[in-house]
C-alpha cells in the first residue's frame, strides 16, 4: 500500500487505539503473569506496525491481530526470550494494577475449571469463541485455517464442555467474551506523548 | 494465573502511561514494511534497536558522575543533523551523581538513579506547537505550564502526578527538547534540570569512556571488527564491494558495531539478491553461507546484550537461508 509514513503512522495510531484492550485482553487471559502480556502485546503490535502493509482492513483486523498474538504467545511459552525489549513501563503498571482487577471477568472459574479438561485443541478453539467472542469464521482466521474445520471442532468443545459442567449450567455460559471493547479507545491527546 | 480479565475490564486499568509509551516506542523503533519512501527510519529512544539511516546523533558517556550527551556530525557537514537544537559545538552534560544512561537514542536519551529516570528527547521544530497545545491538556482546564529556564532557555512545566513531570524547552536551532522525569517530585526534577549544562566539544571529547571508538579509530576499529567477522565466515566483502567507514566523530562500540555491521550485512545481502535476479545460484548459495555464519559474528553477539540489533540482521539472515529477498532489509539495515 503506497502510503506515505504520515499515512501509516496515522493508521497505525488508529489500529492502536481500537485494538490496544482486546491484544492485551487476549493475552492478559493466557499468561501467568501480568507482566508477561505486556511482553506479549508489544511483540504483537511490533510485528503490526512492520506488517501493517499486510494488514486486512475493517473488522478482519481484529481476528488478524489475535493470529499475530498467537503466534507471539507460542513463542513466549517456547521460552524464547523478547524479541524486543519494549513496554517496559506497561510491564510495570501491570504487574502493580493487574493483581487487583479481578471484579470484571469473562466467565466463571468453575467453567475455567472445565475447560481445562478438554484438549488443547478444543480449548483454544472455545476460549477464541468465549473469551474473544469469535465466530467460526472469524476463529478460523486466528488459527490459519478453515471455517470448515472450525465450524465442527467448536462445536464438538461446546459439547464437551456441556458434558462436563452439565447442561444446566452450560445453558448459563451466557453471552461471553466480548464484553470486551466493542468501544474504541481513542487515543487522549495526552497519550501522544 | 490471571484473572481472565474482559477486554472492558482491560480498558479500565489505569495503564494510560505505558500503553502511550509502547506505542511511540514502537514506531520510533523500526520502519514498516514495504516503505515506499525513502523516509529514514527512526531510531528508538528507549532501546538500541539502531535505524542507522538516523544519522546517529548523539554519543553520551559517562565519567566522574558527569553524564554526557553530545551531538554527533556526519563526516560531511552538509549531513550535519542538529537534533538536539543547540549551538554547533556544544553538548549537554548532566552533571548530577548517580545518575547514568540507560538508553540512548537518535533524538534522546534516558538517564535512571534508582528508582529515577530524567527522558530527554529532541523533536523538530514544527511539532512544537501541536505538543505545547497536547501538554496544555495534562491539566483541566487545559493552561500552559509553569515557566521554567533549562539550559538558559526557556521552557513550561506541567506535571502528570506528584512525581511525574514534564518540561518543553522552546526551539532552538530547527529543533525542541522535552524533559520527562518520574520518580522525582517537583524540587527534584527541578533541582536535576538545574544540574544540566551546556560545554564545548573538546570537553565532551576528552572525557569519552574507553569504549568509544574515537574519529581518529574509526578506520582500524572497523578493520578490527571486520576481521573478526572474516574469521567466522571466511569470506570478506563479496567482489566489487569494500569497507568504507569514512570520517566521522566518535561513538560507542554499539554504535559503531551497526555502522560496520550493516555495511558487511547489506553488501551480502545485495549480492544474493543480485545472484537470484541473475540466476547465479553458486555465488547465492555462498552469500546464504556467509550469512548464515552472522550467530557466530563476535561483534553481534557482544551487542546483543546490549540491544536487538543483532535481531534485525539474524533475522533477515534467515530469510535469505530461506531463500529470500528480505522484504525492507535496506531501511531495515540503512543500506
Amino acid at each position: 500500500m503506497g502510503l506515505s509514513f504520515d499515512d501509516r503512522e496515522r493508521a497505525f495510531r488508529e489500529l492502536y487505539a481500537a485494538h490496544f484492550d482486546a491484544v492485551l485482553g487476549y493475552a492478559l487471559r493466557r499468561v501467568n503473569r501480568p507482566e508477561d502480556a505486556g511482553d506479549v502485546t508489544a511483540d504483537t503490535f511490533l510485528v503490526a506496525w512492520r506488517r501493517l502493509a499486510h494488514a486486512p482492513e475493517g473488522p478482519d483486523v481484529r481476528p488478524w491481530l489475535y493470529g499475530v498474538a498467537r503466534r507471539v504467545l507460542a513463542n513466549h511459552r517456547r521460552g524464547e526470550r523478547r524479541r524486543t525489549a519494549l513496554g517496559d513501563r506497561l510491564r510495570r503498571e501491570l504487574r502493580t494494577h493487574v493483581p487487583d482487577a479481578s471484579d470484571d471477568v469473562v466467565q466463571r472459574e468453575d467453567v475455567t475449571a472445565a475447560m481445562g479438561r478438554l484438549s488443547a485443541r478444543d480449548q483454544e478453539v472455545l476460549e477464541l469463541h468465549l473469551w474473544e467472542g469469535l465466530e467460526s469464521r472469524e476463529i478460523a482466521e486466528v488459527l490459519g485455517q478453515t471455517t470448515a474445520v472450525v465450524r465442527p471442532r467448536l462445536s464438538r468443545a461446546r459439547g464437551r464442555l456441556r458434558e462436563l459442567l452439565g447442561d444446566e449450567r452450560c445453558n448459563d455460559l451466557g453471552p461471553p467474551g466480548h464484553l470486551p471493547s466493542d468501544r474504541p479507545i481513542a487515543l487522549t491527546r495526552k497519550e501522544r506523548w | 494465573m490471571n484473572p481472565k480479565l474482559t477486554d472492558e475490564a482491560v480498558s479500565n486499568l489505569p495503564l494510560q502511561a505505558g500503553r502511550a509509551e509502547l506505542l511511540e516506542e514502537i514506531m520510533t523503533t523500526v520502519a514498516p514494511e514495504r516503505q515506499t519512501d525513502p523516509t529514514p527510519a527512526r531510531t528508538s529512544r528507549r532501546n538500541r534497536w539502531v535505524a542507522p539511516l538516523a544519522a546517529a546523533a548523539v554519543v553520551a558517556g559517562l565519567a566522574g558522575g558527569t553524564v554526557w550527551w553530545q551531538q554527533q556530525r556526519a563526516g560531511d557537514d552538509s549531513n550535519r543533523v542538529a537534533s538536539l537544537g543547540l549551538p554547533e559545538g556544544q553538548a549537554v552534560v548532566l552533571d548530577a551523581p548517580g545518575w547514568k544512561v540507560d538508553s540512548l537514542g537518535g533524538d534522546g536519551i534516558r538517564f535512571v538513579h534508582g528508582d529515577a529516570e530524567l527522558e530527554i528527547t529532541s523533536y523538530p521544530a514544527k511539532d512544537y506547537d501541536s505538543y505545547v497545545k497536547d501538554r496544555e491538556y495534562i491539566v483541566d482546564p487545559p493552561a500552559p505550564g509553569a515557566p521554567v529556564t533549562v539550559l538558559d532557555r526557556p521552557g513550561q512545566m506541567w506535571a502528570y502526578s506528584a512525581d511525574d513531570h514534564t518540561v518543553i524547552r522552546e526551539v532552538e536551532d530547527g529543533h525542541w527538547m522535552e524533559f520527562r522525569a518520574s520518580g522525582l517530585d517537583q524540587d527534584g526534577f527541578l533541582a536535576v534540570l538545574g544540574q544540566l549544562r551546556l560545554t564545548s566539544d573538546a570537553e565532551f571529547n576528552a572525557a569519552l569512556p574507553d569504549d568509544y571508538v574515537t574519529a581518529g579509530e574509526r578506520a582500524a576499529a572497523a578493520e578490527q571488527l571486520i576481521g573478526e567477522i572474516r574469521d567466522v565466515s571466511h569470506a570478506g566483502f563479496p567482489d566489487g564491494t569494500a569497507l568504507d567507514v569514512g570520517p566521522g566523530e566518535a561513538k560507542d562500540y554499539y554504535q559503531f558495531g551497526v555502522e560496520v555491521v550493516a555495511q558487511y550485512t547489506c553488501a551480502w545481502i545485495e549480492d544474493f539478491e543480485n545472484a537470484e535476479a541473475h540466476g547465479q545460484q553458486g555465488r547465492a548459495d555462498e552469500a546464504a553461507r556467509v550469512l548464515g555464519t552472522s550467530r557466530q559474528w563476535p561483534i553481534l553477539e557482544k551487542m546483543d546484550t546490549d540491544g536487538d540489533y543483532p535481531e534485525v540482521v539474524w533475522d533477515y539472515a534467515g530469510q535469505v537461508s530461506d531463500g529470500q529477498v528480505p522484504e525492507g532489509y535496506r531501511e531495515g539495515l540503512g543500506c
